[in-house]
């Protein structure tokens, strides 16, 4: 009951929020390169550059769908904030340079979501944070771009509040170009997830269903195709 | 088999050989002089018996008398003092026997003089004496003999034979367990020591045998201590190697993945993101850094790794290496506002001068790096004098539990900030590596608020000393 009070007192809130991102990484290189990117794909990140002051912010505020921890870190290490982590239920992977299996299996042990070792694929840590956020059923599945509204639980797209008819294969290139908002989407990218990685056809067939988007959505402009690479969904 | 189970087979032996040959030898002895006092009975009897016979002839015997007269006599007048042991001959007829045995067979009449022969003679199972001699009685010569039975003598020594033997053999047995119980006692000590040895083979290096005693076993064990000791510091100067070797390592490994990673992200991102061209160059700017960043710990690794090699040293004024060190620092000083004092005793230094340098910027640029930027106090003290060289600080310091590990590579205190100002954390491993390789000490001292100083003790060889005294004239100037 109170549910679908909140429902209908803030309907747009509640369904638009953003998934929050915890970020702690003392090297500034590597925290503003994901910083940047979870912003291009639209979650929202606190980054910490410190480990004992990520660990007090805590109190205050802890509604992260997920954190992103460094393990060497200054003030307080990422086994050690690991424990805090889990005092509120937020999901934990761990970004490091340390290789060595002990800490591997240390940090899997004590429950970590993932592991994923320096230096890493921007992609793979997309794919990760997805997964994570998925299986701990945060994953938030309402994306927006400009008056267009895809849910990706019920399929249904709406523009401007008007249902919108997609082909399937429509709907599954549309969503990955959600997924990576502000992100090239490969053509190798759109084959191995919309057609599956034993697919032979042509990247034709990619061009033929973002033509199709492109006019059904009214997104000629926001749908950029990038030479030689596949397609940008940009919306900044 | 032990060596104490075959020192004890062999002195068991040995034991039981000497026994039996004493025993042998007693046997022997005792047989001999009971054997001759026997012959001695006989032999005396013999003569008592003559004599005692010859006399009491020869007072009843008339010259007149006839033979057969004469025979009964000396027959009546022997038997008087013979007993069963004596026999009485004429010529070779037996005037007087109680024996079966006769004497003549053995001892014939006619090797018979006056003198007592005595002949010891085996008849079947039985040993005999047989003494004896001739009597003249009135022109007429009679054999007398004695024949004494010494068998039960021979039966005595058989019976001690066999008595000996039992207690040499008792005697023996008792010997050799007692030598068996000494030895393995005196084992023991050498069971412990291969039980010590195979334990430290096992690797428990730590493992020592235990010292009893002040023999040779006990020496062993002191000196077998000494080598395991010798050892285990050995294996542990080892192990320590290797594992700051693997930290070393472990430390360059981080120390390059962190920035690859971040300039992989950033390419990545330069690659595919939609960015604006601010981002575009803060994406730039910040590949750029590592890039000089990884530059600039390659070249320090380099230079670690050169200095594993021998440097030549060579002397240098003092003042000469000062103004060195004021060159290289003084621009990075002037950013940080920190001003640099030096002082130094004229002298001359046995270094090498690049090496020392780097030494040097390198420990006045943590110096500088350790106050808050803007301080208007902010400055350093380089001091060179008596081969010490010193740099002095009025900084923040060194927090006491950092201060056991600022020489080890990627150290950092406060990692944070050292990254922000630059620090590789190979600095102090390089200063360490440059002391070393001029066999020079590191001493440090530090108070948090209060500043650090930083002393390089470099080592006073004799000829170096000598150099100071009399700088050869091409320094001197």
């Amino acid at each position: 009951m109170s549910g679908i009070m909140l429902v209908d007192r803030f309907p747009k809130e509640i369904i638009t929020v953003k998934n929050r991102i915890l970020i702690v990484e003392d090297d500034e290189g590597i925290a503003s390169a994901v910083a940047l990117n979870m912003q291009f794909v639209g979650y929202d990140y606190t980054l910490f550059d410190d480990g004992r002051r990520a660990a007090e912010s805590l109190a205050a505020d802890h509604a992260y769908d997920l954190a992103l921890l460094d393990i060497m870190l200054p003030g307080m290490d990422g086994f050690e904030l690991f424990g805090y982590m889990e005092k509120y239920a937020i999901p934990v992977i761990y970004m490091t340079a340390k290789t060595d299996s002990a800490s591997e299996i240390k940090g899997l042990r004590d429950g970590a979501e993932d592991y994923i070792v320096k230096p890493f694929d921007m992609l793979t840590l997309m794919v990760r944070i997805e997964k994570v956020l998925r299986r701990t059923g945060k994953l938030n599945t309402i994306y927006r771009v400009r008056d267009v509204e895809v849910n990706s639980e019920t399929r249904s797209v709406t523009k401007g509040g008007e249902p919108v008819e997609l082909q399937p294969m429509e709907f599954d290139v549309l969503l990955l170009l959600l997924k990576y908002k502000n992100l090239t989407v490969t053509r190798e990218q759109f084959l191995a997830e919309v057609w599956g990685a034993d697919f032979m056809g042509e990247t034709r067939a990619i061009d033929m269903k973002i033509a199709g988007l492109r006019k059904k959505l009214d997104l000629a402009d926001a749908i950029r195709s990038i030479p030689k690479r596949g397609y940008r969904l940009e919306d900044r | 088999m032990k060596l104490w189970q075959k020192a004890s087979i062999l002195c068991g032996t040995v034991l039981l050989a000497v026994v039996a040959a004493c025993s042998a030898l007693l046997l022997r002895y005792a047989q001999g002089s009971i054997l001759d006092l026997a012959r001695t009975q006989v032999a005396e009897k013999q003569r008592a018996l003559t004599a005692s016979f010859t006399q009491m002839t020869d007072y009843y015997l008339l010259d007149t008398d006839p033979a057969s007269v004469r025979d009964s006599l000396v027959g009546y007048c022997f038997s008087r003092f013979a007993d069963e042991s004596s026999v009485l001959l004429r010529d070779s007829e037996t005037l007087f026997t109680l024996q079966t045995l006769s004497p003549a067979e053995h001892l014939s009449p006619d090797e018979l003089t006056d003198e007592i022969q005595v002949l010891p003679v085996r008849d079947g199972s039985q040993h005999l004496f047989i003494a004896g001699s001739r009597a003249k009685i009135g022109g007429e010569s009679y054999a007398v003999y004695t024949v004494r039975d010494v068998s039960d003598v021979y039966r005595s020594v058989k019976t001690m034979t066999g008595v000996f033997v039992l207690i040499s053999l008792a005697g023996v047995a008792i010997g050799t367990l007692l030598i068996i119980l000494l030895m393995g006692r005196g084992a023991r000590p050498m069971a412990r020591l291969a039980a010590a040895a195979r334990r430290i083979a096992g690797g428990d290096y730590g493992f020592r045998a235990e010292v009893s005693g002040h023999d040779e076993v006990g020496a062993l064990a002191a000196d077998f201590n000494t080598m395991a000791a010798a050892v285990q510091s050995r294996i542990n100067e080892l192990s320590d190697t290797a594992r700051r070797q693997e930290l070393f390592i472990g430390g360059v490994t981080h120390e390059f993945k962190t920035p690859l990673a971040s300039m992989l992200l950033h390419v990545q991102l330069l690659r595919s993101a939609n960015m604006s061209a601010e981002e575009r160059d803060r994406s730039l700017a910040r590949i750029e850094d590592q890039c000089r960043w990884l530059e600039r710990l390659t070249q320090t690794l380099l230079k670690l790794l050169t200095l594993r090699q021998d440097v030549p040293l060579q002397p240098v004024p003092a003042a000469e290496l000062i103004d060195q060190v004021r060159a290289s620092s003084e621009p990075r000083l002037a950013a940080l506002g920190v001003t640099l004092y030096t002082d130094h005793d004229g002298g001359m230094l046995l270094i090498n001068p690049e090496l020392m340098r780097s030494l040097l910027v390198n420990l006045v640029d943590n110096a500088a790096k350790s106050y808050d930027p803007g301080d208007p106090d902010a400055a350093v003290w380089l001091t060179v004098r008596d081969g010490a060289l010193e740099v002095l600080d009025r900084g923040r310091g060194i927090p006491p539990e950092a201060l056991p590990h600022i020489f080890e590579p990627f150290y950092m205190a406060d990692k944070s900030r050292s990254k922000k100002q630059g620090g590789s954390g190979l600095g102090l491993a390089l200063v360490q590596a440059v002391a070393d390789a001029h066999g020079a000490r590191l001493e440090v001292t530090s108070a948090p608020e209060k500043g650090t100083t930083v002393r390089v003790l470099l080592k006073l060889q004799d000829d170096y000393k000598k150099l100071i005294d009399s700088p050869p004239a091409s320094v001197q100037e």
